[in-house]
């Protein structure tokens, strides 16, 4: 039987409620520009490839970031805060300073440092408005539960 | 008035004589043409004879002027002007004699084209200008040959007009223009054919590849702009005074609207800075020449509707040639100054006119090439728009057949226009206002240049906002009207009742609105700016990571291979594409069969030997003889 | 069959890191010429990380580059595409940008602290590094695992191979504009993940192996639900994977994209899915010789879609292979539970391990208990190669099909 894409699915409930409580402590204050929707660039300057993983694993259904308004760029002209993945090595050093002059203000940036005890690397440069920093590999909801926070989105209770 | 028009000739004449000071030489043409402009101005309200010598019974050497050749000499008195000016300055580079006497001396075979009124002085004038123009292209190019391609082409326009003359001299018994109305169809198919030669329709442009790259900028812009105006003003003179044929009025129509498609698609892959604009002219003349012939269809049928489209048609093409002739010379004078300062051949290798060579060419080459692409309120756009309104009403001919040509015909133009734009987007994108990647251009001398081409970019802007202006100079009032709000005479109608309209002043009006209000509220907010390079994936784009022109053509050259017999060769550390107009394939075979045919014959009769000569001066001779005996 | 999978420089001399019929092995390189028996021995020994660099020329030709930092492939790493318009000539891979040189880093290091180096060289096959290296680890101080601890890492290997072939199908579905289909499959990628935490606590079953043992074993109350979980994962893929080959847009896609010959995958020294696509059948699967080995599956276009239903059917057997397992955990689990201790603190070690892109190798030499020289030897690297020769002649818009179907990192190939 030949079903119609459109409806496949239509009766699975994939999208889970969760509050996302996020632990990170925010080294800022935020501001309420990005209540509405956020835009988030995410760079590899050197990750094990986990968090690259969490980060497709984020815009699956079951977290269904769209509706909180978050979104993944394909630019980072067109982002309102830069995720930089894995611990810095020093090839990426010089691209990721490019990139962070790419981004409008305001902006935020966020450092996930998944393996900070590795010997003989490179060191995150300054970074500017850097917001939150994180060690290890969060999950996606611990992810997601940060980028709320950063926004001052209202979430949805579970 | 003739002192004015004897003036003219003398200023040329003089420049010619004192062609070893070359600057001065340029001078007196740009005097010259100063004066021939003026003519031209006071022609426009007069019809007279200049001049009449009768030569023997029934035929005379007249010279004669009216409003259609006051038209002409205007326009190409302007185009000349430029080109002196822009000589002057182009002359401290390339101080070549035989330019300014060939120059000189096919401007005076211009005015004596554009003057004449019979078969004789039309032709003396057509071989100067020919003639002279081959003279400018000596010394530059690989082979003699190719340019002795152009002077074949030229000489073949020439023999089909002698025998248009011949025919009309044995039916009517007069090489005067009056004695036209008298003519056969075949007066007509030959004369028209003669002049279709040097506009440089298909399959008649093959001797363009290949030596239009290396003469000198003068000439080019001298091949592509005026002479081809002299195969436009031919066909307008004599289809209003012989009697029409619509087998042969479709016949150009098609041939006209395929011409225009072939030069728009070979443009568009043209990769040589200047054989872009050369196809361009192919276009260009190409919708002229569709004009021409629908007028004459119009005209041919008769009926209130009709005649109205006929006198639009004829509008269409006067705009058309207007147009072509200022933008392409702009084109041609920014073009060869990019080129000379740059000291390149490529488009790809010509990059960033704007900020490497100077501001005014790349101006001259972004307003040229928009208004061929038919960018309001530009002068092009105004042509272009009449000749697609003309083939679009089609539909008021009786006869379905010519409906449907004529349709076709609208389809071809079309893709032509479409084409067309698409290289021109190449040459302002990658030539005027791409990066320069810090190229360094030699400094040339450019004050007469620059005024020259402020001068023309100003005409073509000034003559698509002022077009009202100049439909009532050329002699069309009533084609204007007022509709909607707009006050007359702004608006310009293609039929009655209105089919299609436009008004490009009013455009221009409102583009002007429309940017002060803008411009005043964006100086008062001042933003802060923060300027960053562009995004490349965070690392500085290098100079061999930039999109190349040829790239920019290739993905057509791929979907299109069909017609550019694209052809790819691929080794490991080379690749290439290559792209063919199959066109001038009937050019090529027949260039080496005359090379093949005159080398036998050479061999054959310059063997050295005296008695194989002397065999030849008694065949000659006798020959000759019996044909004068026939004669009699 | 025979692959050369690594050149080991020792003390004495070259050696050659071989793969033969699902074994490693570790001949001596003197004596006849390598080049002619192996053909990648030459990429392998130079061990470019600019791989495939000669440069194209021509008129209008020039040097497309996509990276190293690109939304399209996250990772860090550089694609040089010479072309001349649309048509890709040639297609330089370079992957220093993510270079961490962790096989260096490992020196004087404790084994189960360079371990947890190895885990992270490419954490998406973390499982597949832990056991390669653990199991070369053994080999060197003679260390031999209790059956639990090997029939754990077993199953924990098949559970990774299920959630990386999920994410090549998802990377696949989305390039190709299905997004109805590629949600889905994201779903079930998010699952599979989720059921890896169920079972080892972490989401790419990091920090479960040790030398030897495993840090913890799954607690035997989940384990029928985890059971449950894999089998209605199977079920729902099955459905899925079904519907999604009537979309003729879709497989016209994938279809010759991209095409590897037999021979050519034997010159680049492939292994795994991709090697299979193509029709060869390979020994991967005796790689460990106890428990049920799973059958081979082969393709034989060799095409982006042929790869793409080789790890279908991967996931659909591991799929069954887990839940079988698992629900007669009964009759197993309850082994030995034997504690290991270390005899030597010398030696020197090789293994293999059915990553799920191939065959990847670690060679270790410790010396008093601590790592002196690793090298390791990722499915990756030959991965980068033979998609730098698959990209020669496509288009632009292919690119995403071929890079990937073949389901390479860069942390995997640049250690």
């Amino acid at each position: 039987m030949i079903r119609w894409w459109p409806l496949y699915g239509l009766k699975r409930k994939l999208t889970e409620r969760k509050e996302y409580v996020s632990s990170v402590k925010l080294r800022l204050s935020t501001t309420a520009v990005f209540k509405r929707s956020l835009f988030v660039y995410v760079i590899d300057v050197g990750s094990s490839n986990a968090l690259n993983f969490e980060i497709s694993a984020l815009e699956a259904p079951q977290y269904n970031i769209h509706r909180f308004g978050i979104y993944l760029t394909d630019s980072p002209r067109h982002a309102d805060v830069l995720l930089i993945l894995g611990h810095p090595v020093q090839a990426m050093m010089d691209p990721l300073k490019e990139t962070i002059s790419q981004l409008p203000r305001p902006f935020y940036t966020i450092t996930i440092d998944d393996n900070p005890d590795f010997p003989d690397l490179g060191e995150y440069p300054a970074l500017p408005n850097h917001i939150a920093a994180i060690t290890g590999v969060p999950s996606p909801s611990e992810i997601l539960g940060l980028l709320l926070d950063v926004a001052k989105i209202k979430r949805k209770r579970s | 008035m003739k002192f004015l028009f004897i003036i003219t000739l003398l200023l040329y004449a003089s420049g010619a004589v004192f062609s070893s000071k070359v600057r001065l030489s340029y001078i007196f043409s740009f005097a010259g043409s100063v004066s021939a402009f003026l003519t031209g101005c006071y022609a426009l309200t007069r019809t007279l004879v200049l001049w009449s010598f009768p030569l023997s019974h029934n035929v005379a050497l007249t010279l004669y002027i009216d409003h259609l050749s006051g038209i002409f000499i205007i326009i190409a008195a302007l185009s000349w002007m430029a080109l002196a000016l822009y000589s002057i300055d182009y002359s401290k580079l390339y101080p070549k004699k035989r330019l300014s006497v060939g120059f000189n001396i096919s401007l005076i075979g211009m005015m004596l084209i554009l003057t004449a009124h019979d078969g004789i002085t039309l032709l003396i004038g057509w071989e100067v200008m020919t003639i002279f123009a081959f003279l400018m292209m000596q010394g530059t190019g690989k082979s003699f040959e190719r340019s002795f391609r152009f002077l074949a082409f030229g000489e073949l326009s020439t023999v089909c007009l002698v025998i248009g003359f011949a025919a009309l001299y044995s039916s009517a018994g007069s090489l005067s223009f009056d004695a036209m109305h008298s003519g056969s169809l075949f007066v007509l198919i030959l004369l028209s054919l003669g002049f279709i030669i040097k506009m440089d329709i298909v399959p008649f442009h093959g001797w363009m590849r290949g030596i239009y790259g290396d003469i000198p900028d003068n000439t080019a812009a001298l091949l592509s702009a005026p002479v081809t105006l002299m195969g436009v003003y031919g066909l307008e003179r004599i289809i209003p005074l012989l009697p029409g044929n619509q087998m042969w009025e479709i016949i150009i129509i098609l041939l006209g609207a395929f011409s225009a498609f072939w030069g728009g698609l070979q443009a568009a892959a043209a990769d040589k800075i200047r054989l872009l604009p050369a196809y361009s002219t192919v276009e260009n003349n190409g919708m002229i020449l569709t004009a021409i012939g629908f007028y004459a269809l119009a005209e041919g049928f008769g009926g209130k509707s009709l005649h109205y489209l006929a006198t639009f048609a004829l509008a269409a093409s006067i705009v058309l040639v207007i147009s072509h002739t200022l933008s392409k010379t702009l084109l041609f004078m920014s073009v060869g100054h990019a080129k000379e300062a740059y000291n390149v051949h490529t488009i790809d290798e010509a990059r960033g006119v704007w900020s490497g060579v100077g501001r005014i060419p790349a101006l001259g080459i972004v307003i040229s090439a928009l208004s061929f692409s038919a960018f309001p309120p530009l002068i092009g756009f105004a042509g272009e728009w009449m000749i697609l309104e003309t083939l679009f009403q089609s539909y008021r001919f009786p006869s379905i057949a010519i409906a449907f040509f004529s349709a076709l015909a609208g389809i071809l133009i079309a893709l032509a226009i479409g084409l067309i734009s698409f290289a021109m987007i190449k040459l302002i994108g990658y030539t005027a206002l791409g990066y320069d990647h810090g190229r360094k251009s030699r400094p040339i001398p450019n004050r007469l240049m620059h005024i020259a081409e402020v001068g023309l970019e100003s005409l073509i802007v000034l003559g698509g906002i002022g077009l009202p202006l100049i439909i009532v100079l050329i002699g069309f009032p009533q084609l204007l009207i007022g509709l909607l709000g707009i006050p007359a005479p702004l608006v310009l109608a293609s039929g009655i009742p209105a089919f299609g309209v436009i008004s490009p002043t009013f455009i221009g009006i409102i583009m002007l609105v429309l940017l002060i209000i803008p411009i005043l509220i964006f100086l008062k907010n001042k933003k802060k700016v923060r300027k960053v390079d562009s995004w490349n994936g965070g690392i500085k784009l290098k100079e061999t990571e930039f999109f190349t022109a040829p790239a920019y053509s290739q993905i057509l050259e791929h979907i299109l291979r069909g017609f550019y017999r694209t052809r790819e060769t691929k080794t490991k550390t080379q690749s290439s594409i290559k792209v063919e107009d199959i066109l001038i394939r009937p050019t090529e075979a027949l260039t080496r069969l005359v090379r093949k045919v005159g080398e036998k014959v050479a061999l054959i009769l310059m063997n050295g030997k005296i008695s194989a000569y002397v065999t030849y001066i008694l065949i000659l001779f006798i020959t000759v003889f019996i044909i004068g005996m026939l004669v009699r | 069959m025979k692959v050369l999978i690594g050149i080991i420089a020792t003390d004495e001399g070259e050696r050659l890191f071989i793969l033969n019929n699902g074994q490693p092995v570790l001949v001596k390189a003197d004596g006849d010429n390598p080049e002619r028996i192996y053909s990648n021995y030459s990429i392998l020994k130079q061990h470019p990380s600019k791989i495939n660099d000669e440069p194209m020329k021509g008129p209008g030709v020039f040097r497309f580059r996509y990276g190293p930092v690109t939304a399209g492939v996250r990772e860090a790493g550089c694609f040089h595409l010479y072309t001349y318009g649309e048509k890709i000539l040639r297609a330089t891979i370079d992957i220093s940008w993510k270079q961490r040189e962790i096989g260096k880093a490992m020196q004087n290091m404790p084994p189960e602290s360079a371990l947890s180096m190895a885990e992270r060289v490419c954490s998406n096959f973390a499982m597949s590094h832990s056991v390669a290296f653990s199991r070369a680890v053994e080999m060197s101080l003679n260390i031999s695992p209790s059956l639990l601890t090997k029939n754990w890492r077993m199953l924990l290997i098949e559970s990774e191979r299920i959630y990386n072939h999920l994410y090549v199908i998802y990377k696949l579905a989305s390039a190709a504009a299905q997004r109805v289909l590629a949600a889905h499959v994201s779903a079930l990628f998010e699952d599979a993940l989720r059921l890896n935490e169920n079972i080892t606590g972490s989401r790419y079953l990091m920090g479960i192996n040790n030398i030897g043992k495993l840090n913890r074993t799954p607690a035997i109350a989940n384990i029928q639900k985890i059971a449950n979980g894999y089998g209605k994962l199977a079920e729902h893929f099955t459905e899925l994977y079904k519907h999604s080959l009537t979309n003729y847009n879709y497989l016209d896609r994938l279809h010759s994209t991209g095409t590897l010959t037999p021979a050519q995958a034997g010159e680049l020294g492939l292994t795994g899915p991709s090697l299979r696509a193509c029709g060869v059948t390979d020994d991967m699967n005796d790689t460990t010789k106890h428990l049920i080995s799973l059958p081979v599956i082969t393709q034989k276009e060799g095409d982006a879609l042929a790869r793409m239903e080789v790890r279908a059917e991967e996931i659909v057997n591991s799929c069954q292979y887990l839940v079988n397992h698992l629900r007669a955990s009964d009759s197993w689990y309850e082994t030995e539970k034997k504690e290991n201790e270390f005899t030597k603190a010398d030696g020197k070690g090789y293994a293999v391990a059915n990553s799920p892109s191939g065959a990847l190798g670690y060679y270790v030499e410790v010396k008093d208990g601590k790592m002196q020289h690793v090298g390791i030897f990722t499915p990756s690297y030959p991965g980068m190669h033979a998609v730098s020769h698959m990209l020669e002649g496509l288009i632009f818009t292919d690119f995403p099909f071929v890079f990937d179907s073949f389901g390479v990192h860069f942390a995997d190939a640049a250690c």
